[in-house]
């Protein structure tokens, strides 16, 4: 069954459709990544599934019932982690999480057993009487999720949950996501680190431009790429490569240098890496690896969209 | 039940806010205590009042009345009240706004129309008296006149001597606003003021902080979540403004009268129209400009309405200015009922308060409801 469907979405503001006619759906039980370079159209779709803004054409569906017309039904059962921490400072982590849960009906023992409920799966539990100034980035992330969670909702979007925060808090809110996706909770998932991606999601869709430019599992999404490779070279004095030079070899599709590597992703079909090496050594530029990458997401991502995710 | 759980957050939020909070505490009544203590000469009771002049256009025809009323002129003229009768080209009222006299009275066989200034408003008060004291006991008069002949005259009789037109409450030196009076009444209401610039920030403050997100994605009305502030703001305001009151007649001894009751009604609606004035000026204005707009108002707003020095005797665009301010609205009706008794002084202002702070509350509701997300 789908949680979640989306029919011929568009979203106008203007003159300017930022969401094209868009078909979508989340199947009950998955974690979904949501794909998209900064102005896709993301924002804009995960918006009105949360009824922040309003449909200019199409339906969105949860749980089988139309999000306008039942739209109290539908923002009971929708959790939201926003990208940015939706939290008040001056009040303890027990008071914001209560606050909020109590907005979606929750009273008395009930109240108060799922707030602790909540703080204790992020862990804070400790920490509930405590106010989030003092907290550190990862904690607040951490609180942020959990006033999005204690109603129990059956579909939570979460919207670059991890931005700014060290390894170890993005690790437990990694694990966080998955445990909540082991509850029964549906989760959309969008990040700029598509190593998160590859790692949490079952299914992915990529939007560009307002549109799905394409849907899948992380396998399915590679295999729509075999006509590309991705070669990356090591060099020692990248301050004498010509990079202009590199593009305009025969099957070359897009150079780019990162740190000490240069990332070049080539037509399968031709064998340039021969070419690629000799205008490398007449720069004078120094070896050190060669490296034939599998596809990944990123460069999927890349070969569809013509950008980088953090674009 | 949201309006509610809105609310008592709010007011949970607001009270953790100290820095506010001491502001909205201390500063009016540290300027009581300074401008109260320096000022005290310039509100010194023993002062008398100045020139009083009455321009009168009298057109009645009744003999009886004539006879009555120039007895009375005389006698008021002992009282100190100039009594000038109007030449037939000059416009009374018009000569009262421009300062030339303290109030204007029209008589023709019908009764009395009375026009005051609005500057000099002790003056024209005891004038006004004594002409209500003329206008009843005239009417007492002509209703004796045609039961009992001899009681009329004892009437008219007691009519025409002096010091006996207006009550004597208005009159006593120890109801006269003090220093200490003025400013405890001047700061409450420029306080309630001050509302506004925290009410700005009720709905922009969760767009800032990002919170708006999460309540508009909640299963709770944006009406809901407005109400909610309102009333939280409205009472987290007239608390302070309670405290300040009843520091300022405790502690500092501040008279205010024998009608707290009507003090804090008014004091009320002026916190309602504050809190609206800025939830309606949030939304009229960008972000950036709003807290601009906002402590322009309340500076002027006080400055003109008399919180930092009485404008009795402002005049020209001045004068304009004060009494388009809620300061002075208030101020007046305050210091009518706690030095006059005058009861009637505080509904009209209530009355605008409340209008006002409808119309701007409507404006934001409408304009949240047409608005995506906040």
């Amino acid at each position: 069954m789908n949680v979640l469907e989306i029919r011929n979405l568009t979203k106008k503001f203007g003159d300017f459709i930022a969401v094209d006619n868009m078909n979508l759906s989340v199947r009950e039980g998955e974690i979904f990544g949501f794909l998209g370079a900064n102005g896709a159209g993301k924002s804009t779709t995960i918006n009105m599934i949360s009824s922040l803004l309003r449909i200019s054409k199409g339906e969105i569906q949860l749980l089988g019932r139309d999000i306008v017309k039942e739209n109290k039904f539908a923002k009971m059962n929708i959790g939201i982690v926003p990208q940015d921490l939706a939290i008040y400072e001056e009040m303890s982590a027990y008071e914001n999480v209560s606050f909020f849960a109590g907005l979606y009906g929750l009273r008395g023992s009930l109240l108060k057993e799922r707030t602790e409920e909540a703080l204790e799966f992020v862990g804070l539990g400790d920490k509930h009487k405590a106010l989030p100034k003092s907290f550190s980035g990862g904690m607040k992330r951490r609180l942020n999720i959990a006033c999005a969670i204690a109603h129990r909702p059956k579909l939570i979007i979460m919207d670059e949950p991890t931005v700014g925060i060290d390894p170890q808090s993005r690790n437990y809110i990694l694990n966080s996501v998955k445990k909540l996706n082991q509850m029964g909770c549906s989760v959309i998932y969008t990040s700029h680190y598509m190593e998160e991606v590859e790692e949490i999601c079952t299914r992915i869709a990529i939007v560009d431009h307002g549109k799905i430019i394409a849907e899948g599992t992380k396998e399915q999404l590679k295999s729509i790429i075999t006509d590309t490779k991705e070669t990356w070279i090591g060099v020692r004095n990248p301050e004498r490569l010509d990079l202009d030079a590199l593009k305009r070899i025969s099957g070359v599709n897009s150079v780019r240098l990162e740190e000490q590597t240069v990332k070049i992703v080539s037509r399968g079909e031709i064998n340039n890496l021969n070419w690629v090496i000799q205008q490398l050594i007449g720069d004078q530029v120094e070896i050190s690896s060669v490296e034939e990458q599998a596809p990944n997401l990123e460069t999927v991502f890349l070969t569809l969209t013509g950008r980088n995710l953090r674009d | 039940m949201n309006v509610l759980r809105i609310a008592l957050f709010e007011i949970k939020k607001d009270l953790r806010d100290r820095r506010t909070l001491l502001f909205m505490l201390a500063f009016p009544i540290v300027l009581i205590l300074i401008l109260g203590t320096a000022l005290t000469n310039a509100f010194n009771s023993g002062i008398e009042v100045g020139d009083m002049k009455l321009l009168v256009n009298n057109t009645a025809q009744n003999q009886q009345l004539q006879s009555y009323w120039n007895g009375f002129a005389q006698a008021i003229g002992r009282e100190g009240v100039e009594v000038t009768p109007a030449a037939n080209d000059i416009k009374g009222k018009e000569a009262v706004q421009d300062n030339q006299f303290t109030a204007y009275a029209e008589i023709d066989d019908n009764g009395i129309r009375f026009y005051g200034s609005s500057r000099e408003t002790i003056s024209s008060n005891i004038i006004q008296g004594m002409l209500t004291s003329f206008a009843d006991k005239y009417s007492l008069a002509a209703a004796a006149v045609r039961n009992n002949p001899e009681a009329a005259e004892g009437i008219i009789a007691g009519s025409t001597s002096a010091g006996s037109f207006v009550q004597e409450s208005s009159l006593d030196p120890d109801r006269k606003p003090g220093s200490i009076d003025y400013y405890a009444i001047a700061q409450s209401t420029m306080i309630a003021l001050y509302a506004c610039m925290s009410a700005s920030w009720l709905i922009r403050g969760e767009v800032k902080r990002k919170t708006a997100l999460r309540l508009a994605a909640a299963p709770v009305g944006k009406l809901e979540i407005f109400a909610g502030k309102v009333i939280a703001s409205s009472i987290i305001n007239f608390l302070c403004i309670l405290a300040v009151v009843l520091f300022s007649k405790y502690a500092f001894g501040a008279n205010w009268g024998h009608h707290l009751g009507f003090v804090f009604l008014l004091l009320f609606t002026e916190v309602l129209l504050a809190v609206s004035f800025g939830l309606g000026v949030a939304f009229l204005f960008k972000d950036e400009s709003v807290n601009a707009v906002m402590m322009l108002f309340v500076q002027l707003a006080s400055m003109f309405g008399g919180a930092y020095f009485p404008v009795d005797e402002a005049s020209g665009f001045f004068s304009g200015l004060a009494n388009v301010s809620p300061l002075r609205w208030a101020n007046e009706a305050l210091m009518n009922l706690i030095y006059n008794d005058d009861l009637n002084a505080v509904f009209p202002v209530i009355g605008l308060n409340t209008a006002i702070a409808a119309a701007f509350l409507a404006f934001v509701a409408i304009t949240m409801r047409k608005r995506e997300a906040f």
